[in-house]
């Protein structure tokens, strides 16, 4: 049961992840490659100032993801007005350096030797892992609730502007720069709250923890679901986290020799779904939702021109 | 001395200076386009002229403070904004329609126009109601999503979203490129219009010299990033333009 919860949880934070790319590229066009940075710098800067700075751990996730919003502005700042390429490169560089950072930097992390024992708030009660994932749940219902608000508001209506024509966008008043640093910092932000969240999770931190696996689960899952649809992370994880990582590998009665094939016929499985999705469905399993579905009317409409 | 000198001190009889572009020089990064133009708007409709490649786009697109300028003053109703980011050139009064990629496709009608009508002081639905009066096709399509309009339809919402703007200068990059005689006049109507109603001063660079012509106050030519003349249409002759498109 315990195990169960925790895989859940963790399922939900990978749906939380998602659903922040889905805002930062979907909406915005922000190809961030760095999502593993963010939420491992928030879940080991929570984990530096619970175990080492003895901070209570909702403080401590506080404290890491104010910090990493920061470092998301600054980091913003330099790359988001550049190319959709150089963004991709930069922000996996920058998830690099965090990974460097966490081995590096033995005096703060403990390096390879790991960090740890971070507990569960209320660690003392009973349903101490329940409520903690009821917690993780309601967060990211929050973050669903605010992405389906943001959407069809009108910043969300500026978000897509930008998306599909900056140049445009900024001749009709818009600051672009401005509004992509504010919610490439607001989104990193959360992704490091959900790392912070996911610290009582592992409760030992180990740098393996932050490996690209992560960045590249997020992006199949969004791609996977359909990038530009609200509820495209949800279908993406499951079919990508649910089914492997809990369902298959946790809790079908496979033989232990299995474990290494399953792994290999995991990637297998997921390049064949990408294939599978880009060749037949390219804006993902729940399409691209009213923020860029193919026009339905073009040929109608051109066909009434010319008839005029 | 280039023409480009002498052509700043032209009198001109459209009332006050709305634009002065002085010794600009512009282009894309190490590629220089526009060199050394010199001139001013006054309240009219100035048409900017000039074959593939003159630079007519990349002029409207640093008016449009969307390339950098390497060398050279604008000044829009005495203001410099020559260094101004792109985003406060609305707020100035300056509106910009591209010659492609004008519209927010996965954006409805609608949207496309209310996301152009939060600058000026008249309530929005004035606005809208201006725009459908002057494109009533349009209004029939206000949910539909502007990536699934035909090109003719596109260029009014374009030309719509920026009106909504309440500019007092409208940049219009080729705005009949593409389209089918009707929908040219339609478009060329709706430019006068804006003109006589609104009263605002525009802009206009077209490959079509003919229809520019039509509603042209004076009529710049630009060569090879140059300015080849600029002259008012009643001293224009036919022979000027062609010179241009020759060279």
């Amino acid at each position: 049961m315990e195990y169960f919860i925790y895989s859940l949880s963790l399922l939900v934070i990978y749906v939380g992840l998602a659903q922040l790319m889905h805002v930062q590229f979907g909406l915005l066009g922000i190809p961030n490659f760095g999502v593993v940075g963010f939420w491992g710098a928030g879940m080991y800067l929570t984990g530096v100032f619970n175990v080492s700075l003895n901070m209570p751990i909702l403080l401590s996730i506080l404290a890491a993801t104010a910090i990493v919003s920061l470092v998301a502005w600054a980091l913003g700042r330099m790359i988001l007005d550049r190319s959709g390429q150089a963004i991709l490169c930069a922000t996996l560089a920058f998830s690099s350096i965090i990974g460097v950072l966490v081995i590096s930097e033995k005096w703060l992390t403990n390096g390879v030797r790991g960090l740890g024992t971070i507990r569960y708030p209320f660690a003392s009660s009973d349903f101490a892992e329940l409520g903690f994932a009821i917690f993780i749940l309601s967060v990211v219902i929050a973050i669903f609730y605010v992405s389906i608000r943001l959407r069809d508001s009108r910043l969300g209506r500026v978000l897509l502007s930008i998306r599909d024509n900056e140049e445009l966008a900024a001749s009709l008043g818009k600051d672009t720069s401005g509004t992509k640093r504010l919610i490439f910092a607001l989104t990193c932000g959360v992704m490091a709250f959900l790392g912070g969240l996911s610290a009582p999770l592992k409760q030992f931190l180990v740098p393996y923890l932050l490996s690209p696996t992560v960045t590249f689960t997020v992006w199949i899952a969004l791609v996977l679901g359909g990038k530009g649809h609200s509820f495209g992370s949800i279908v993406g994880v499951v079919l990508t986290v649910g089914m492997f990582d809990i369902l298959i590998e946790t809790y079908l009665p496979l033989p232990p020799e299995y474990a290494a094939t399953i792994q290999n016929l995991k990637l297998f499985f997921y390049g064949f779904l990408l294939v599978a999705v880009i060749m037949f469905r390219p804006a993902g399993f729940l399409g691209a939702g009213r923020m860029g579905a193919k026009p339905k009317h073009a040929t109608s409409t051109t066909k009434q021109e010319a008839a005029s | 001395m280039t023409y480009a000198k002498t052509v700043s001190s032209q009198k001109s009889t459209w009332g006050s200076e709305m634009l002065n572009v002085t010794n600009l020089n512009s282009g894309y990064g190490e590629i220089g386009v526009l060199n050394d133009v010199t001139f001013d708007v006054k309240d009219e409709v100035f048409a900017v002229l000039g074959s593939n490649g003159a630079g007519k786009t990349t002029l409207l697109k640093t008016l449009a403070l969307l390339l950098p300028t390497s060398q050279g003053r604008i000044t829009l109703k005495d203001a410099d904004i020559t260094q101004m980011p792109a985003h406060l050139a609305s707020a100035h009064g300056l509106a910009y329609v591209p010659q492609e990629g004008n519209l927010f496709p996965a954006l409805s009608v609608m949207e496309n126009l209310r996301i152009g009508g939060r600058t000026g002081s008249r309530p929005m639905d004035e606005k809208l109601d201006d725009v459908f009066t002057l494109f009533p096709r349009l209004k029939d399509r206000t949910h539909q999503q502007a990536g699934s309009l035909s090109g003719g339809e596109g260029q009014m919402l374009a030309v719509g979203r920026a009106m909504m703007q309440e500019p007092k200068l409208l940049l219009l990059d080729e705005p009949s490129a593409g389209l089918s005689p009707l929908f040219v006049d339609i478009l060329f109507e709706s430019i006068k219009e804006a003109r006589e109603k609104r009263g605002m001063t525009i802009v206009l660079a077209e490959q079509n010299a003919v229809k520019a012509i039509e509603i042209a106050d004076r009529i710049l030519v630009l060569s090879l990033g140059e300015i080849h003349l600029l002259k008012e249409r009643k001293n224009l002759e036919m022979k000027d333009i062609t010179a241009a498109y020759h060279i």
